[in-house]
């Protein structure tokens, strides 16, 4: 018993600043084992001599990247898709907190609109593309209408719960102090819902970026998943390659701006 | 404080949840009293016993099932219009996204008061509590005690004809209690505003109260309505009063009576 104390007090003790050490390091230990991976890959490759037709050098890729980049208009497929994420994105985020807003302070609405998320909601969207390709064409309205259905339902249902969650005392307190029933929407329900919200998106653009490229990879002229769907039929192995580097690190980007909102959004964290 | 005196006039009035349902549950029994302007009034009572359901009647949150609530000029004896209330909340129910000083100034910001003026009533409501130098922090950077001293500055900026008290110190630990009702005495005593203050704590109902209504266990009443006629301003030190120490027993007295017997209540609901 004895020793196990002083083993509570030594873990807890060393308050002081440690030396650095490498291994210790998040980045290092992170950014380092992507260049360890990268670094055996290209020599496994060299060394064996696999055909670049399933697994090209990382040398390659890169090189195949920035020509894809510099004579191949890569940059506008990017484009293209980023303007089509984004466009359904948005229109599904001023949507979706109305939208969910008003589920969450209706009774009658939310019972109507439970039916109709039980329904799609579990429904994978990739399943609404042929119905869709019908409907509007392949060209914007599709594309807007897709990424649009990938982000709406996780921004609803999110921000129904965040509302739902509202501390009643908080409401309580808004009305003692005079609100209407629309101040008490604006100025308690919305701001204390807003982690939950933010949640929501981040879910929602998650599944925008995937339907959006999927929906490139069947129909698309342009973009990046068109561009892979092209590169994969010529067996351009490097050229997949390089594309699904240009989505990870999209995938990088749209993560960590999403971190560092949810730290702006540090004063909204109750207690 | 602006307009005439109004009393808050309370006549038979009842809660019922459920009167539609088999298992209808009594949340006040039937309460009769009149609440004076510029007086403070205790509730005290056992936990259930609907003293803070009776508070919300006042406030116009909840609808009594039984009964009457009027507002009367004390000087015509005429019905007239609710007088202006704000309520200082056991859970403190600070906007945890807002600072303090926005916090206070909600209620003057709803009522579209000018920034600067806004600003400038809430930051002299802060001094009141002796929050100075803590304008800009959040609720959760702030202890108990401190966050109810916003709670009771946030009230008090409105100016309300009517200060409603729900149990504004049970959350809070016994020392920080004790500087609290000092300090909240001292406050109501200086603005002579009329006070409704609901507790569970006797000191408390005697150190801020002119008259305190003691109330039955479930299905709550009135079973004694007590003048304290104790000189102010009151601090710790009119806990040595012998007439302090009368008041408590009586009001001990009474109330033992009635927790036993919300116990044996609770025991056979359970």
């Amino acid at each position: 018993m004895a020793a196990g104390t002083d083993k509570v007090a030594l873990a807890s003790k060393p308050k002081v600043k440690r030396r650095w050490v490498w291994y210790d390091d998040e980045r290092v230990l992170g950014w380092g084992s992507v260049a360890l991976v990268l670094v055996l890959w290209e020599i496994g490759t060299r060394l064996w001599g696999v055909s670049p037709l399933y697994l090209p050098k990382p040398s390659g890729i890169v090189v195949s990247l920035l020509h894809m980049f510099q004579s191949g208009d890569l940059h506008v497929d990017l484009l293209w898709t980023l303007y089509r994420i984004f466009a359904g994105f948005f229109l599904a985020t001023v949507v979706g907190v109305s939208l969910g807003i008003w589920i969450a302070t209706s009774k009658r609405v939310r019972a109507i609109a439970d039916m109709y998320i039980a329904m799609l909601y579990p429904l994978p969207k990739v399943t609404l593309i042929p119905l869709l390709i019908i409907w509007l064409g392949t060209g914007g309205p599709f594309m807007l209408t897709i990424s649009f259905l990938g982000a709406i339902f996780p921004i609803v249902i999110n921000t129904v719960l965040g509302v739902r969650q509202c501390d009643q005392g908080l409401v309580l307190a808004a009305r003692d102090l005079g609100a209407s029933q629309q101040q008490i929407v604006r100025r308690v329900l919305l701001p204390s819902a807003i982690p939950s919200i933010f949640a929501g998106f981040r879910l929602g653009l998650g599944v925008s970026i995937i339907l959006v490229v999927a929906a490139e990879m069947v129909v698309g002229k342009f973009g990046l998943g068109a561009r892979l769907y092209l590169s994969g039929q010529i067996l351009e192995t490097e050229q997949v390659f390089a594309v699904l580097i240009v989505l990870a690190t999209l995938g990088i980007i749209v993560t960590k701006a999403q971190d560092a909102i949810d730290r702006l959004l540090g004063r909204w964290r109750l207690s | 404080m602006a307009g005439p005196a109004v009393a808050v006039d309370i006549q038979g009035v009842g809660l019922t949840f459920g009167l539609d349902t088999d298992t209808p549950t009594v949340a006040l029994g039937e309460v009769t009293t009149r609440f004076e302007p510029g007086k403070v009034t205790a509730i005290i009572g056992p936990s259930g016993c609907g003293k803070s359901t009776l508070l919300q009647i006042a406030r116009g949150f909840l609808e009594p099932t039984r009964g009457r609530l009027r507002f009367v000029e004390v000087s015509s004896g005429q019905e007239t219009a609710r007088p202006g209330m704000a309520t200082v909340w056991q859970a403190f129910n600070l906007f945890p996204w807002l600072t303090v000083l926005e916090n206070v100034a909600f209620g003057l910001d709803l009522a579209g008061v000018p920034k600067a003026e806004r600003n400038a009533r809430a930051r002299k409501a802060i001094a009141a509590v002796d929050l100075n130098g803590f304008e800009n922090r959040f609720p959760r950077q702030l202890s108990g005690g401190m966050r109810q001293r916003v709670g009771i500055a946030r009230a008090l900026v409105m100016e309300p004809d009517v200060l409603l008290l729900d149990e504004p110190f049970g959350a809070l630990d016994a020392q920080t209690r004790l500087v609290l009702q000092e300090q909240l005495a001292t406050l109501v005593e200086t603005a002579g505003t009329t006070a409704i203050l609901v507790t569970h704590s006797i000191e408390e109902a005697i150190l801020l109260a002119d008259r305190i209504i003691v109330m039955t266990a479930r299905p709550g009443h009135i079973c004694d309505q007590i003048d304290v006629a104790l000189p102010r301003p009151r601090t710790l030190a009119t806990t040595h009063d012998p007439q302090y120490a009368r008041l408590f027993d009586r009001i001990y007295g009474v109330l033992r009576d009635q927790v036993l017997r919300a116990m044996v209540i609770e025991s056979e609901g359970a």
